[in-house]
């Protein structure tokens, strides 16, 4: 193909970027296919073609047709939105995100270390060593070694839950602001 | 008044009808439509009309597409060709235009307007 056929196609392609990839494609390949039509069953030169097409950038608009003009439009109430929006996604980004995930994964290595101590606690109480580092103590109460094991095991359960509870929350936080981002945009 | 931009606001509308008439009895690939078209002036368009046209068609399920690879050398072509869906559009389409055309027909042959009542209403859905 004439590099002159291919630069237009390229420069339809760049015009045509807000449109999916595929949707894209499709259009160039189109094109090109009449491109080819036009050069060889009706022995057209490439310049009479790009004649015929017409500026790659007008071409690539009326592709785009209402979508960009409708969304391109400045307008106050969008652009309130879209402040709103980038404050609270800025601070979601600053205190929301940092602050679910760090908890989340700080919870979920605390519950596997819990149940590793008790077991330590277990173990030393039912082996015979003493294990003055570790210590299980709720509030006033210490149970003893031996209810060290299920109590743990317990807490681990729990500690777990809670990460994964914050990690769902921060799932759908994300979820949420995306969601968000689309239907303002 | 410009006339010519009259000529487009009546074509805007018509060439989507033309093109699922056309379409309705064969595929058809773009280039055939847009140089079929070009046989009447007043329905002849460029490809930026034709093509995001018929993408808008196919968007709306009112036609479906196919590649196709050709012999001899030639590029492969995308035909379109109508759905269910595009033959009851076009079906209601047909018969507005019917609508449209009596309507039209009627108010040219109306002196002055006088006798609204017995005018033909064209309007009675949308």
């Amino acid at each position: 193909m004439d590099p002159i056929l291919t630069e237009y196609l390229n420069s339809v392609d760049r015009y045509l970027k807000p449109l999916p990839a595929c949707e894209r494609a499709d259009i160039i390949k189109e094109i090109q296919s009449e491109m080819l039509e036009l050069s060889g069953a009706q022995n057209l030169s490439s310049s009479q073609i790009l004649e015929r097409l017409g500026e790659p950038k007008a071409l690539a608009q009326a592709y785009l047709g209402d979508a960009i003009t409708a969304t391109e439009r400045f307008s106050w109430k969008k652009c309130r939105a879209l402040i709103a929006f980038y404050s609270l996604a800025g601070f979601g980004g600053l205190f929301v995100l940092p602050f679910l995930s760090v908890l989340s994964i700080t919870l979920m290595v605390t519950a596997v270390i819990a149940p590793l101590a008790g077991l330590t606690k277990f173990a030393g109480a039912v082996l015979g060593f003493e294990t003055p580092y570790v210590v299980l103590q709720i509030g006033s109460y210490s149970p003893s070694p031996i209810a060290a094991l299920p109590i743990s095991l317990i807490m681990g359960l729990l500690l777990f839950l809670a990460g994964k509870g914050m990690w769902n929350a921060m799932l759908q936080y994300i979820h949420f602001v995306g969601k968000t981002h689309k239907t303002i945009v | 008044m410009d006339i010519e931009e009259w000529k487009s606001q009546i074509k805007r509308g018509t060439l989507e009808f033309c093109i699922l008439q056309m379409i309705d009895g064969q595929s058809l690939y773009g280039y055939e439509i847009i140089s079929r078209l070009e046989v009447w002036p007043i329905l002849a368009a460029r490809e930026s009309t034709i093509y995001p046209l018929l993408r808008r068609l196919l968007k709306e399920g009112f036609l479906s597409s196919y590649w196709q690879e050709t012999t001899e050398g030639l590029p492969p072509r995308k035909y379109y060709t109508i759905t269910e869906h595009g033959r009851a559009y076009l079906k209601a389409m047909s018969c507005e235009w019917e609508n449209l055309l009596a309507a039209v027909s009627a108010v040219k042959d109306t002196p002055c307007g006088r006798t609204k009542g017995e005018m033909i209403d064209g309007s009675d859905t949308d």
